[in-house]
């Protein structure tokens, strides 16, 4: 007969509020600060979470890039110090995500023979690799900090999913003529509750780019891990978990286990993070501090004789416990990937620069974005807030092209969106940043802009392809992408050309003949009236035709051309990553009135 | 017996449709839509006998003023009651597509917006609908040209455009040459009245942007598309979408690098309203270099060639002759 179950620990409950209420938050910020609206008064909304990650503190430090922003993950430490890894337990999203997918799928799961105890090592060998790699100024730490990772996969998976679904949702309930549906629908995208679909090209807010189901795949993967073990990830993976887990080592806060202990191994069984262990020596159960996330479900409840308790006290060792941290060897073993991974990468980076696989592609990066590369590869947290917040949809997460090492760091597809000219601009302020990008970038990676350094900013330069563009291709009539270049004076011109008719091409050979005997006959001796009427309905043989032509020195490559293209597929104009520089005598803005003067043209320049 | 189903089952099971549903949603698709029939936007009953006749206001103290004047040239002292009827749906599409204050001069005035709609509201129009399906996001674009705000507070409802209200449109009049079907957007294609109202540009192909070029925004799908062989299917479009009324606004014109200008030193004075039923004989007589400070050279009345393909569809009339200026 099962006993009633003992009364929970005050703090286990007060836990479970303060994940709940972190979720909650962490999300909601998601939503609401896609909006973009909130953000130029309130920027550190967007980046609450990301910019209090004590791993992304730490890599940026090693790889030299440390912004004091990054400073509010001092907090975290402190914390950590006094409550080692009580950030996994109470506050990391992740964290509460696995639990609450624990609780729906896998609560009759009996996982106790799946302690495993050495998998938990892999998460400090991960670390020290991660943070000799940052080291070499490659930020792979981004792929696997759990705030990064949540960021990542709600901004740019779940969150987009999500909005699609509920307006598919909304789209048929009001094709199928339900009440109200309209008007909900209506209400959902005034208060930016679904993303404005005609604003975007591809209507799917940061889907369309093949990698919001990689990230998805992701998240339920760590989630899904949990058949294995409760919360896997946190135990053996989570690299920041491990980072929180040392710098707790000496608190005197941890899980202890009094003598009254029975050995009935329940505690071993239950505790979802394995801190709790069978030891040697005189004691004969012991918590791991390391690997306590402080979420309080033993205290009381799990133990029948009440022998365990997270309390302060001594002892408090400082050295790990044996079996907690990898052997020494291990150790070096992982730094030692690190720094064999490291030059590698930066090599591929390098030798990826001039790879003519993927014309135009690599190193199209947001307006701000640290230069050279390599040192904004080094600083970007690949969090993808900058493509959440994206008013058009336009970045993207890369894929290797920028080499291995650039993995899901921001890059623009252009097909899909362009970098909006005016961007976060206000008409009441012409000091504040405007680019919506770097206002969420939470480590610095994407420098803030005034309105004159954005629409200077030079992301790439654009370039007719001639065997596409339809004037250029086909002798059709186009223009669009002069239409839109937003730059002022704009980028793209055209000169007007005789070109050959279709119509009189198409003409039978006789008629042309006949056509070219009549030129001929006007110009030497006249024609009658009733030839010139003859040769007035036909068709004429040239007709006019205004061919585009780039202007690099004007050019931003912000690449509304390429995503206005009429062609379908590729686009008849592309951005490059070709710079051209700021040639003297050729600099945009001089002589242009009312600018304010020369305006150097920054961007990657010529590297 | 079997067992009940436990609550946890039944959610799981709710959410799987719903989840099911929302897929189902996507695989359809937001495009999809049956043509739909032509506009019902009603007519003026002497559309026909006054399609070669426009309203002329210059020189007026506020471009309110100035539509006031060039509708009550245009049709007496009724104004648009003319036009409008009591209990009437006015959809007012104006250009409002680029994200730029209204000094730039590449949007309509917001002030003329806000006239307009104050006009048929005084006239008993039941709603008055404002939108336009803009070039950049259409909520920078509606509030950037200060025409959100300033028709919101006329009493105006601020449409943002829906891709899936878009209606794939059957172009079956025999005058259409070009174009098929095209979507439009539902607003506009259920009005009582439809006003357009246009701003005067240079434009880089079409070499000026008027009433006729202005129902683009009326569009949805692929509007790349409408370049090549633009000025036909301008006249296409125009045959299928005939608005009650057309204003335009060349209270200041852009001379340089439209549609898109983006510096004020594009933009000159010129202060102009016209008003017309026809939006090829308003388009005819703005276009004519003899009547607004179009860069010398530019174009002549001739170049404009939608305009003659307009009037030759029998929209209008590009003959500078025949224009019935009321001034």
């Amino acid at each position: 007969m099962p006993e009633p179950r003992p009364s929970r620990h005050p703090l286990d409950i007060a836990r479970v509020l303060a994940q709940l209420l972190f979720l909650a938050l962490f999300s909601g910020l998601l939503l609401w600060t896609a909006r973009g609206t909130p953000l130029a008064q309130r920027p550190w909304l967007a980046k609450l979470f990301l910019a209090t990650d004590p791993l992304l503190l730490a890599g940026a430090a090693l790889a030299g890039t440390f912004t004091v922003a990054l400073l509010w993950a001092l907090a975290v430490v402190a914390l950590s110090l006094f409550a080692p890894r009580a950030y996994c337990g109470w506050i990391c999203p992740l964290g509460t995500l696995q639990d609450a997918a624990d609780k729906l799928l896998f609560r009759r799961c009996d996982r106790s023979k799946n302690a495993a105890p050495r998998l938990r090592q892999v998460k400090y060998g991960l670390l020290v690799a991660l943070l000799v790699l940052a080291l070499f100024g490659v930020g792979a730490y981004g792929w696997f900090d759990p705030i990064s990772l949540a960021t990542r996969s709600f901004g740019t998976a779940v969150l987009p999913m999500a909005d699609h679904a509920g307006r598919s949702a909304l789209v048929a309930a009001e094709r199928a003529g339900v009440p109200g549906a309209a008007g909900a629908y209506d209400w959902a995208v005034a208060h930016h509750l679904l993303a404005q679909d005609t604003d975007l090209k591809e209507g799917r807010r940061s889907l369309a780019a093949t990698w919001g189901w990689t990230f998805t795949a992701i998240l339920l993967a760590i989630l899904l891990a949990q058949g294995y073990q409760r919360r896997f990830w946190c135990r053996n993976l989570c690299p920041l978990g491990a980072l929180l887990g040392l710098v707790g080592s000496a608190s005197p806060l941890r899980p202890r286990v009094s003598a009254a202990c029975v050995r009935c191994d329940r505690c071993a069984k239950e505790c979802k993070m394995g801190a709790l262990e069978p030891a040697a020596g005189d004691m004969p159960y012991r918590g791991i501090v390391q690997e306590c996330i402080l979420c309080y479900a033993c205290a009381r409840a799990m133990c029948p004789v009440d022998a365990i308790g997270i309390r302060f006290g001594s002892p408090r060792p400082l050295a790990p416990a044996p079996g907690v941290c990898p052997s020494r060897r291990a150790f070096l073993g992982s730094a030692a990937v690190g720094a064999v991974l490291g030059p590698a990468l930066l090599l591929d980076r390098r030798s990826r620069a001039k790879e003519e696989s993927s014309p135009g592609a690599p190193g199209l990066r947001p307006p701000g974005a640290l230069e050279p590369d390599g040192k904004f590869q080094a600083a970007c947290a690949r969090c993808g807030a900058c493509m959440r917040v994206c008013p058009t949809n336009a970045l993207h997460p890369s894929g290797i092209e920028n080499g291995i090492a650039g993995l899901w760091t921001p890059t623009f597809v252009f097909r899909i969106g362009y970098c909006d000219y005016r961007c976060a601009v206000k008409a009441d302020d012409a000091t504040g940043p405007v680019n919506l990008c770097a206002i969420v970038c939470p480590t610095g990676a994407i420098a803030k802009l005034t309105q004159a350094e954005k629409t200077a900013w030079q992301i790439g330069t654009a370039v007719f392809d001639r065997s596409r563009c339809l004037p250029w291709a086909r002798g059709e009539e186009c223009l669009v992408c002069e239409e839109q270049c937003p730059v002022a004076p704009r980028a793209i011109s055209h000169e007007t050309v005789q070109t050959a008719n279709n119509d009189w091409l198409a003409l039978p050979e006789d008629q042309r003949y006949r056509y070219e005997q009549l030129e001929v006959k006007r110009a030497a001796e006249g024609l009658t009236s009733a030839e010139e009427k003859e040769l007035a309905a036909m068709p004429p043989k040239m007709r006019l035709l205004a061919l585009p032509h780039l202007l690099p020195c004007r050019c931003i490559g912000c690449g509304v051309c390429e995503n206005v293209c009429p062609l379908d597929g590729a686009s008849g104009i592309r951005v490059e990553r070709l710079q051209t520089g700021a040639a003297p005598g050729s600099g945009r803005g001089k002589g242009q009135g009312a600018g304010p003067g020369p305006r150097a043209r920054r961007g990657r320049g010529g590297k | 017996m079997a067992r009940p189903l436990t609550r946890r089952e039944f959610l799981r099971g709710v959410g799987a449709a719903a989840c099911g549903a929302a897929l189902a949603g996507c695989a359809g698709g937001e495009n999809a839509s049956a043509p739909a029939g032509p506009l019902r936007a009603r007519p003026h009953p002497e559309a026909e006998a006054w399609k070669n006749r426009i309203g002329l206001a210059r020189g007026f103290a506020d471009p309110a003023a100035g539509v006031r004047t060039a509708v009550e040239k245009l049709c007496g002292s009724d104004g648009v009651r003319t036009f409008v009827r009591e209990g009437d749906l006015v959809v007012v599409k104006p250009n409002m597509s680029w994200p730029q204050p209204p000094e730039m001069g590449a949007n309509v005035h917001p002030d003329i917006v806000a006239e307009v709609v104050r006009l048929c509201r005084q006239a008993g129009a039941r709603e008055v609908k404002v939108f336009d399906n803009s070039l950049a996001s259409a909520t920078t674009c509606y509030e950037a040209s200060g025409i959100a705000s300033a028709a919101r507070a006329a009493g105006a409802e601020v449409v943002l455009c829906a891709r899936h209200r878009f209606r794939t449109v059957r172009f079956d009049d025999p005058r259409v040459r070009n174009l098929t079907e095209w979507p439009l957007y539902e607003d506009a294609l259920q009005a009582d009245v439809l006003v357009n109202l246009a701003v005067a540009k240079v434009h880089n192909l079409t070499h000026v942007t008027l009433c006729m070029k202005n129902l683009m925004g009326a569009q949805g799908g692929d509007r790349g598309k409408m370049h090549q062989g633009i000025h036909q299917n301008l006249a296409d479009l125009n045959v299928v979408v005939r608005p009650t009324f057309n204003i335009l606004d060349a209270t200041r014109v852009m001379i340089r690098s439209g549609p898109g200008g983006g510096r004020a030193e594009y933009v000159v004075r010129a202060d102009t309203i016209l008003a017309g039923t026809s939006a090829v004989t308003v388009d005819a007589w703005a276009a004519d270099p003899a009547n607004l400070p179009w860069p010398k050279g530019h174009h002549d009345l001739a170049a404009v060639e939608h305009v003659a393909l307009g009037a030759a569809a029998g929209l209008g009339t590009a003959d500078p002759g025949r224009i019935e200026v009321a001034a």
